[in-house]
């Protein structure tokens, strides 16, 4: 078991290098229906064999498979990955997988790089509810992470065509709309999952009397201002004097809140390390 | 070519002057016949043509050879210009640009056939000027038929097809789909028609036409389910729309920031798409400072981006220089044999005149139709013979080779 976590996580950062390889071809104008199979096969594979990780290291901790700093930044890859696959999926669109797919393999690459092959199993373990605290957050950060990669990309595109320089972002980066529209639709599903993941996270702490946790902890403000800044961008097509360009500077805002906060919620002493 | 003539071809295009300089020698429909009559008062000018589009504006014209009319021309159609802004090619070179432009090899969107449609307007133009003649008429005819084979057997005539079309795929980065846009098409001329039919075509939300003469706009508007008005509803028609472009003839609208709700531009936060397709250019610069949701390119801007997309289309290219040179020798081959056309009426004439002399003096004025028969019978032939010889010799004084070397020759001094 032990000899096929470390193939599988050796694996892993391969797959998702050849992925972003494949769309980052599809950007480039590479179109074709067999190249077109071969890179959302290659994908799936990439998916499954990421889950099947998880899995193993769940039966050999008999465990929530996520327990620790670096597999959580593994599941936040995985988190990346899905959300960016389905988003990409809405939109009818391959989109941005060049750079989304590439962090995703950095993310993924630092955690087979510098995680344990080893699982080790905590006595008691997480209970059903603090499993989908962590589940639910953890698809949360990786959809306000695509969300914000996107608005990004909105904005280097915009400036760009205003620019009227017609260069690399113009030949290589999807449609103005395509991007705005998963700017907004990662930023919805971070909102959900956020929701849910809070929701549970603050009643589980309030059950549990959790040392460190109160409302004034960092931790947790940043995670509600987060909630409520994404919300908005995920509701911005509703109101009036929010569109693409703005939404798509709030979400890149966004992203440097939402990576402040994975470093707090990981870091040692923060009082997540007690779950 | 014609050994007592020559052609002389001076313009000037997208690849010498920027659009600032092309708009200001734009020879519109309505000139066209001032300025032929002009290059025809040139002295030595005996046939004259002239093609003005967004790209280029170029005459056509033909003169006594050792006349050098090139200067003269240049002064008339373009005076005040750079000397390097302008191009002159005389006889087989003139006649390898021309073949070039009419097959979309010079246009900005390589392979476009719009310019066969204005090389056809100029030729009726001249028509009607009655500025062609023995050269120049069956030149433009030839041009057109290089630039239709030239599209039919080659990939040339694949993909984007025109400066509206690259216009429209600009829109389609910005927006993805039309379902929820508005256009507004200002100009309900050719062009304005073409990009309304492209935008149709993508499903657009809503479309408007503005033009001068609100008439032509309602006919063009009702084929394309579109609504019609007149200029004077400008303001609030831009209001409207997520898209304005503009394909206005000869210098008859601006549009400035004025036209333009600032206030209403930034409250909503959508871009505001402003595309000019007009020569001159009918959108003032300050329209694109009004807001950073507004997006403006003119005819330059859009020729960057058909730049960027070039490079896969090199090999079509590859494919038209056969087709190129082969109607270039079969051009020059016929009007070699034309100018032998009065050596052979002389030719003709004398056999004839032989064949009576010789019945005459065999058999009198009472010839035997069977010898009578025989005479004529013999006579065609010999004349036949006679031609067939001079159009070989015809096709041998430019040889295939030659001009393709020629050929090769006019793309390295590009």
């Amino acid at each position: 078991m032990i000899r096929a976590i470390q193939g599988l996580s050796v694996l892993l950062p391969v797959l998702y290098a050849l992925c972003a390889l494949l769309h980052g071809f599809a950007f480039a104008g590479q179109r074709s229906v067999r190249f077109d199979i071969l890179r959302r096969n290659l994908f799936r594979v990439a998916l499954c064999v990421h889950l099947a990780l998880f899995v193993e290291r769940g039966f050999a901790i008999h465990q929530f498979p996520i327990d620790d700093l670096w597999t959580t930044v593994s599941a936040v890859a995985f988190s990346m990955a899905v959300s960016y696959g389905l988003v990409a999926r809405i939109t009818d669109h391959p989109g941005s997988g060049g750079v989304t797919l590439g962090l995703v393999f950095m993310a993924q690459l630092f955690a087979s790089a510098l995680g344990s092959f080893v699982p080790e199993a905590h006595a008691g373990g997480m209970n059903a509810w603090a499993i989908s605290h962590v589940t639910m957050s953890t698809i949360a950060a990786a959809a306000l992470v695509l969300s914000g990669v996107h608005g990004l990309l909105y904005i280097l595109l915009f400036r760009e065509m205003r620019d009227r320089k017609f260069g690399r972002w113009f030949s290589h980066l999807p449609d103005l709309d395509v991007l705005a529209k998963m700017t907004r639709r990662s930023a919805l599903i971070g909102f959900i999952g956020l929701t849910v993941g809070l929701n549970v996270g603050i009643g589980l702490a309030h059950a549990e009397h959790l040392p460190g946790f109160n409302y004034k902890n960092p931790e947790v403000l940043l995670s509600l201002v987060l909630w409520l800044h994404f919300g908005v961008i995920a509701f911005s097509g509703m109101i009036r004097g929010f569109g693409a360009r703005r939404a798509s500077y709030a979400a890149a805002g966004g992203l440097v809140a939402v990576l402040l906060s994975l470093f707090l919620v990981l870091l040692p002493h923060s009082f997540h390390s007690s779950l | 070519m014609d050994p007592k003539s020559t052609l002389t071809l001076v313009g000037l295009s997208h690849r010498t002057a920027p659009v600032a300089v092309r708009e200001r020698y734009v020879v519109s429909q309505a000139d066209l016949p001032s300025c032929l009559s002009a290059l025809m008062k040139i002295d030595g000018v005996s046939e004259a043509f002239v093609l003005s589009t967004c790209n280029r504006t170029e005459a056509l014209v033909v003169a006594p050879r050792g006349v050098d009319v090139s200067a003269r021309v240049r002064a008339q159609l373009f005076r005040n210009l750079d000397e390097a802004q302008v191009y002159a090619y005389e006889d087989v070179k003139a006649l390898i640009h021309v073949f070039r432009v009419a097959s979309g090899l010079d246009s900005v969107v390589l392979g476009e056939s719009e310019v066969l449609a204005q090389i056809k307007r100029g030729s009726e133009a001249a028509q009607a000027a009655q500025t062609l003649g023995p050269l120049l008429r069956p030149l433009v005819q030839q041009a057109l038929h290089v630039g239709k084979r030239v599209r039919a057997e080659t990939d040339l005539g694949q993909g984007t097809l025109s400066v509206a079309r690259v216009g429209i795929d600009v829109a389609t980065r910005v927006f993805g789909h039309f379902e929820n846009q508005h256009a507004l098409v200002i100009g309900a001329g050719e062009t304005g028609v073409l990009v309304a039919r492209h935008l149709r075509d993508l499903h657009i939300g809503g479309l408007a036409f503005a033009n001068r003469t609100l008439e032509r706009a309602q006919a063009v508007a009702g084929e394309l389910q579109a609504s019609a008005h007149g200029l004077d509803e400008l303001p609030a028609l831009v209001a409207r729309a997520d898209i304005v472009i503009a394909c206005v003839e000869g210098q008859t609208t601006t549009l400035d920031a004025s036209a333009f709700d600032r206030r209403l531009i930034r409250r909503r936060d959508k871009p505001l798409l402003v595309i000019d397709l007009s020569m001159p250019r009918a959108i003032a610069a300050d329209v694109a400072k009004i807001d950073r949701n507004v997006l403006v390119y003119d005819l330059e801007d859009l020729s960057r981006v058909v730049h960027e997309n070039e490079k896969g289309r090199n090999a079509a290219v590859e494919g038209t220089h056969e087709i190129l040179v082969t109607e270039l020798h079969k051009f020059l081959s016929l009007r070699t044999y034309a100018a032998f056309s009065p050596a052979i009426a002389v030719l003709r004439e004398r056999f004839e005149r032989v064949r009576e002399e010789s019945l005459d003096a065999i058999a009198g004025t009472r010839s035997d139709p069977a010898h009578l028969q025989l005479a004529h019978e013999i006579t065609r032939k010999l004349l036949d013979v006679a031609l067939d010889q001079m159009k070989e010799s015809a096709r041998h004084t430019r040889s295939a080779e030659s001009l393709d070397r020629e050929y090769q020759r006019f793309l390295e001094e590009l």
